[in-house]
């Protein structure tokens, strides 16, 4: 058995970010992940770090957090945060009144804006609409969202903190009416592990009332699915939002190499059992290319969909429910933590590190705010001189990543998933996704005897069935002229079943 | 605009396009066959699949649905298509081994089996069960093929790594061209110590002489030998796609390579004309009738928008498997996505049903409900359907 003060349960941002706060106010404690961190909601979102700007008419406090979150992230995760700038794009026929609205909320919260005519606006971005009204400059950002979640965690090992992912917490142990530890099983080798501690944090997004349930609680949710499109290239160094209120396929996010496209808002009842329909990418492509009109000739390379756990409200659009956070005291040493954006991850993390310190009695400010995150040195980021230096032996060559650096991460992690090297390296996220480079990584990883053949066999099924489900929303054109071969290769010519 | 005359112009370099085009050049017309470039037969094992639902390829072919292609064929002219093929490959020098009447085994790059009908040559020593003992030889640094995912079901299989200084398939490939590389490579396998009954190579073993640079291996070695397909670049396709080639112009056909057709000039119920282009200009190529071998998607014979599918060159009625959310289920392994269904229809005489044009004919993968995965039907279908509606086009134009 294990012993610790907080467990976390919940590897997506929040989660993250209450392990590297405990870390930095040296509170032991052990955060478990069914996944892998940035499973859920975190991995599939936008990667929009917020200017507030999207929340500022309906929401001012939501927005005045997200601006205030937005400069603090900027600083201290240089390496994750990529400072585009956004424009606020007001198309033909969008209302002026909005716009009004906008610019004299923005300024009473203080994000500042830059009105743009069309000719300025197509300078900065030459892809949007020519017909578009004006532009409005705000400071939103581009945020890699796995990367932000390894460096949180990278300060909670550093201080000695414990995590599991692909960990499931199916039990939650109680005595005497109070929460006093986990039951995880392990997802790989079925082997259960407890764990004990004097608080329980349930940062688990979407399954938070799932997770509650385990201890005979309850935490109301609004779940609402949004779905998102990725380009194979990026259209654009901004991100581009449409000045209107919130809709759908409003917001258009460069990242790394390609382009995130979304949202929509539909709610549903079961987080595991959730997929894209055509009708929603056909929204998203129509939407976005109102904006930016190359998006309806883009090569879409993945369609995929995240929910998001809003706090539950009468209100029947999900859009008008209040992006706000909120920690539940369950009153048994179990607290939840629901709501809240990507954005605001570090703030809703040290409320919740307030209040257990509260719990604790204890008394030490916290620090995330000031300290840049730890490990951004060892990142290796995305120059091409290295990602070049090394052509011959190139593995994914969508995305330039060599032998060497797979074999790097390998070692380095010591995982035995395949998935853990593609939010490393990008390996696999390029037009193929994944595609001719996993069967290689694969194999590398047989050959370094970190898998048996028979488990590097049964991983490349389970990714080709995991693959297939992010690509399925966006086979047409030439995305499913290369998904016939692909299968013609794994299929026809490799002659894959789906079993042993 | 250039302006060529010719009795027949066939679309597309595959397998069903150069076996329509050699069969019309046999008979004596003036056939040219226009291509954008390499056919999918390169990407391809090479081995000729006829139909691998059951053992039996021409009792496999009886049970298809109805409305599969291959039922407007005859047994005996599928089986005539098979035969004229080995031959061809006998007398060029890359002889193919099996019979209509058996499927058999190929080991594939994974370890597992692929069933298919016709295999080269260089294929014929492939194990047929997972007890055989085979050493295999692979290379360093070749990323494609890794020789534990075969180990993981082979249990009395093992392997040894050889440098070739090259690391690529083609370039692999290449150097076994070379004699003094072949022999420096004999005397590093013959001091293997080789104890299994077979030795396994990754489909590298030469360009064209691949059968007699096995050959060569065997007679050293004292054991079989036999190439194992690897995924694309795939030197057995690219030999395949190779002979077929030579064999069509040996038969006096013309090829035009790496000529998109952009447009067609019509009248009435006739196409006259193709118009291809040659780094950007336009050329002319008249005909008396037209062979469609573009290929399904991967081919580029048929191209997917968000809510249409479409035949690229001569805009043909498609048949649709139902709304883009029907397209594909929802597990991968399911080789039962309605996409299989997708492409140009035929009567009888492979003229496309619908088809404004009376001289215009259809072959190979841009068939309709020809479900080629599932029903494991590539260049076997491919032959077959080349060379019957080559003989219609025959039929058409006397």
């Amino acid at each position: 058995m294990i012993k610790t003060d907080v467990i976390i349960i919940g590897g997506g941002a929040t989660g993250c970010g209450i392990a590297r706060d405990l870390a930095l106010r040296g509170i032991p404690h052990c955060l478990i992940e069914k996944g892998d961190y940035a499973a859920g909601a975190t991995g599939a979102c936008h990667g929009l770090l917020h200017s507030g700007g999207r929340y500022v008419v309906s929401d001012a406090i939501a927005a005045k957090e997200c601006y205030d979150e937005n400069m603090i992230l900027r600083r201290i995760g240089e390496k994750c945060v990529e400072p585009t700038g956004g424009l606020f794009v007001r198309l033909t026929g969008d209302s002026k009144i909005f716009r009004e609205r906008f610019l004299r909320s923005c300024e009473e919260i203080g994000i500042p804006t830059e009105i743009m005519s069309s000719t300025k606006a197509l300078e900065l971005v030459p892809n949007l609409n020519p017909e578009m009204e004006e532009a409005i400059r705000v400071p939103d950002c581009s945020i890699d969202p796995f990367r932000l979640c390894m460096l949180n965690m990278r300060t909670s090992e550093i201080k000695g903190g414990l995590s599991f992912i692909r960990h499931k917490v199916t039990e939650i142990v109680k005595s005497h009416g109070r929460c006093i530890g986990i039951k995880a099983t392990d997802m790989v080798s079925g082997e259960v592990k407890e764990i004990h501690g004097n608080i329980i944090v349930n940062a688990s997004g979407a399954w938070t009332n799932l997770v509650a349930g385990l201890a005979g609680c309850e935490v109301p949710l609004t779940l609402s699915k949004g779905s998102l499109v990725i380009t194979n290239h990026r259209l654009t160094d901004m991100v581009i939002n449409r000045l209107r209120p919130p809709s759908d396929g409003d917001i258009i996010v460069p990242n790394e190499a390609v382009c995130l496209a979304g949202t929509t808002s539909l709610m549903v009842e079961d987080p595991d059992k959730i997929s894209i329909r055509s009708e929603e990418v056909d929204i998203i492509i129509g939407e976005a290319g109102r904006m930016v009109p190359h998006f309806n000739q883009t090569r879409i390379i993945r369609a995929f969909s995240g929910v998001r756990p809003l706090l539950k409200s009468q209100k029947l659009d999900s859009r008008e429910i209040s992006r706000g956070f909120q920690i539940i005291d369950h009153q048994n040493g179990m607290y939840s933590i629901v709501g809240g954006k990507l954005t605001t991850f570090r703030l809703m993390a040290e409320k919740m590190v307030d209040t257990i310190m509260n719990a604790f009695n204890l008394k030490r400010a916290c620090e995330t705010a000031e300290r840049p995150l730890d490990g951004q040195d060892e990142l290796s980021g995305y120059p091409l001189s290295k990602r070049l230096s090394d052509m011959k032996n190139i593995v994914c060559e969508c995305e330039l990543v060599t032998r060497r650096e797979v074999e790097r991460i390998i070692s380095q992690t010591g995982t035995r998933h395949v998935g853990d090297i593609q939010h490393r390296t990008r390996l696999g996220m390029g037009p193929c996704q994944g595609g001719f480079c996993t069967f290689r990584a694969l194999g590398i990883m047989h050959d370094m005897d970190i898998l048996t053949a028979e488990q590097s066999v049964q991983s490349l099924r389970e990714f080709l069935q995991r693959r297939f489900r992010g690509i399925r929303g966006a086979l047409w054109g030439d995305q499913l002229r290369e998904e016939q071969l692909v299968e013609y290769i794994y299929l026809g010519i490799l002659a894959m079943e789906r079993n042993k | 605009m250039s302006v060529i005359e010719y009795d027949v112009i066939v679309i597309g370099a595959g397998v069903s396009g150069l076996t329509a085009g050699t069969l019309l050049a046999k008979h004596g017309l003036n056939v040219a066959l226009v291509t954008t470039g390499e056919p999918t037969a390169c990407l391809s094992t090479g081995c000729i699949d006829v139909c691998s639902v059951s053992e039996n390829p021409l009792q496999a072919i009886v049970s298809l649905p109805q409305r599969h292609p291959y039922h407007l064929i005859s047994i005996k002219n599928i089986r005539q298509s098979l035969r004229d093929f080995q031959q061809a490959m006998t007398d060029v020098g890359m002889p193919y081994e099996g019979s209509p009447e058996n499927n058999r085994r190929v080991l594939s790059a994974i370890g597992t089996f692929k069933t298919t009908c016709l295999t080269p040559v260089t294929m014929q020593a492939s194990p047929q069960n997972e007890d055989e003992k085979i050493h295999i030889i692979t290379f360093a640094g070749l990323k494609d093929f890794y020789p534990g995912y075969i180990i993981s079901r082979h249990k009395n299989a093992s392997f040894s790594i050889y440098d070739a200084g090259v690391a690529t398939t083609m370039g692999i490939s290449a150097n076994f061209e070379n004699e003094a590389f072949l022999e420096a490579f004999m005397l590093w396998l013959e001091k293997q110590n080789i104890r299994e009954d077979k030795i396994a190579f990754p489909a590298v073993l030469g360009l064209e002489s691949a059968s007699a640079i096995v050959k060569t291996i065997e007679s050293r070695m004292e054991c079989p030998v036999f190439e194992i397909p690897t995924i694309p670049p795939s030197m057995p396709g690219r030999r395949l796609f190779n002979h077929l080639k030579d064999h069509f112009r040996r038969h006096g056909g013309v090829i035009y390579w790496g000529w998109p057709v952009v447009g067609v000039e019509k009248s009435g119920r006739k196409i006259e004309a193709v118009i291809a282009e040659s780094q950007g200009r336009p050329n002319s190529l008249n005909a008396k009738a037209f062979i469609l071998a573009t290929g399904s998607f991967v081919g580029g014979g048929l191209h997917a928008n968000r809510d249409s599918i479409v035949e690229k060159v001569f805009h043909l009625p498609v048949f649709l498997p139902g709304k883009r959310e029907t397209w594909f289920d929802h597990d991968y392994f399911s080789l039962s996505h309605g996409i299989g269904q997708a492409g140009v229809a035929v009567d009888s005489d492979f003229r496309p049903v619908d088809c404004p044009w009376d001289n215009v004919f259809a072959c190979g993968a841009i068939l309709a409900h020809t479900e080629t995965l599932k029903n494991g039907c590539g260049h076997g279908f491919a032959l077959a359907t080349g060379q019957a509606a080559a003989r219609s086009c025959l039929e058409c134009i006397r």
